[in-house]
């Protein structure tokens, strides 16, 4: 029966087994131009977009059609269910948000928002984790960072849930500079560089994060049933909509490895120690076939010849966060020049 | 699991290897795991992946680096059993028709 079912989805086109309308809303996110369905808070697609994801809905019936027969896995939490297909498609599941399907070429995504999800949150999935697995399979690279625009320059802070990224962010919106992407990072080698592409024009605080930082009303939605943290939309003023220049990237390190004592540092990355802070910091674990394996290590080594990087370790206190983010901007102040590797 | 220094060894199938500054990655595509090496480990792996056997690699780094042998002999050994329990290195016999034989 399992068998029966997947020679009928690999026969089937998404497309054509959805609501059978043709999306109607074309965005621009990471660079790439999303053709929609359902509309979304995103801006219009960029010229020259770096390739293209088409996204449909469909009804719990087509979902439970193109599953009969597979296995999925779930975390201990076991809110979050993934399976892999034949066809290797990939098959990812949030309770309470949503479930996605993603083409085998990443071209495609199909997905439903059930019904206890606010817009919101099942958007947070759809934009992150969901098409983590479409940009993947593109061959792209994301990674767990968010990232600010200094001086028309991007400033990517890397770590992993809940080790600060988004708070610090927070810090320097309230010293006036803007977010570029919050989460989900897309870099790309151009020929002038290194670029940096905007994300979704939000931010995920927890509420007395946004109510320090943020200095205008902060009213947003639960992220998760399971968490309170909040997700807060951004203005054009506060959010960067176009791709800039890398300037530097940061590892955070872990809340748990600083003691209050240690007080803020910032220390250059061995060009080893930077590769496996990228590798650490994938926004996707789960796509690890060869092909992807190799691939991220070449982009990543590639990344770790030409960008700049930083070990950034600090006591989580509020008060100090300010401190953070002028002990960052003083260092991006200094010249990295000399500090290059030589390839 | 120890390789003795009468073998050769050579980089195992499906291993990704990386000069990264001074340093080196590797990656076995199998097991998916990775390894870091510091300047002094790149250069072991260089040298035992050129020389004819373990023997004329440990030769060669005695020569360019100021440590006494027995320590030599043990860090060779300790890299040597890490590479091989991760897959990355293959062991086999020594070269025999002498000098260097660069791998392809």
């Amino acid at each position: 029966m399992g068998k029966t079912a997947l020679l009928d989805f690999e026969a089937q086109s998404y497309f054509g087994e959805a609501r059978g309308t043709a999306p109607t809303y074309r965005y621009g996110i990471y660079g790439i131009a999303l053709w929609s369905e359902i509309p979304l808070p995103l801006p219009q697609p960029p010229d020259g977009a770096l390739t293209e994801i088409h996204l449909r809905t469909a009804s719990a019936d087509w979902f439970s059609r193109v599953l009969r027969g597979v296995e999925t896995q779930e975390t201990r939490s076991s809110w979050y269910r993934f399976a892999r297909l034949g066809d290797r498609a990939s098959y990812v599941r949030w309770e309470g948000i949503g479930e996605f399907l993603v083409s085998a070429d990443g071209k495609g995504i199909v997905c439903r928002q059930f019904s206890d999800a606010g817009s919101e949150s099942f958007q947070v999935y759809l934009l992150g984790q969901a098409i983590s697995f479409a940009l993947v399979k593109q061959g792209f690279e994301p990674l767990h960072a968010t990232t600010v625009v200094v001086e028309g320059e991007a400033v990517a802070f890397l770590g992993n849930d809940g080790f600060g990224k988004s708070s610090l962010a927070a810090c320097f919106l309230a010293a006036g500079h803007r977010i570029l992407t919050d989460d989900l990072l897309i870099l790309r080698d151009m020929p002038a560089g290194i670029l940096a592409y905007p994300g979704v024009a939000r931010i995920k605080l927890f509420p007395h994060m946004a109510r320090r930082f943020l200095r205008e009303a902060t009213t947003g939605v639960p992220m998760n049933p399971f968490s309170r943290k909040m997700i807060l939309p951004l203005s054009r003023e506060h959010a960067c909509a176009t791709p800039v220049p890398l300037r530097a990237i940061y590892a955070l390190g872990s809340p748990r490895q600083v003691f209050r004592e240690k007080g803020i540092r910032i220390e250059p990355l061995s060009p080893r120690e930077a590769f496996f802070e990228v590798v650490k910091n994938t926004f996707n674990r789960r796509v690890v076939d060869g092909e992807r394996l190799e691939r991220q290590f070449i982009e990543t080594g590639r990344l770790v010849d030409t960008a700049l990087f930083r070990k950034l370790t600090y006591p989580r206190v509020l008060d100090s966060l300010p401190a953070v983010r002028e002990a960052i901007l003083s260092d991006l102040g200094r010249d990295f020049e000399q500090e290059r590797v030589a390839v | 699991m120890s390789v003795s220094f009468s073998e050769r060894v050579t980089v195992a199938p499906d291993v990704l290897f990386r000069l990264v500054g001074d340093e080196a990655v590797l990656l076995n595509l199998k097991s998916e795991l990775y390894l870091g090496l510091d300047p002094v480990g790149t250069r072991m792996w260089t040298v035992l992946n050129e020389a004819s056997s373990v023997q004329a690699a440990y030769d060669v780094l005695l020569q360019e680096y100021d440590v006494e042998p027995n320590r030599l002999r043990q860090d060779l050994d300790e890299l040597l059993g890490q590479l091989l329990e991760q897959g990355l290195i293959e062991v086999g016999p020594a070269e025999v028709s002498g000098g260097e034989q660069r791998l392809t």
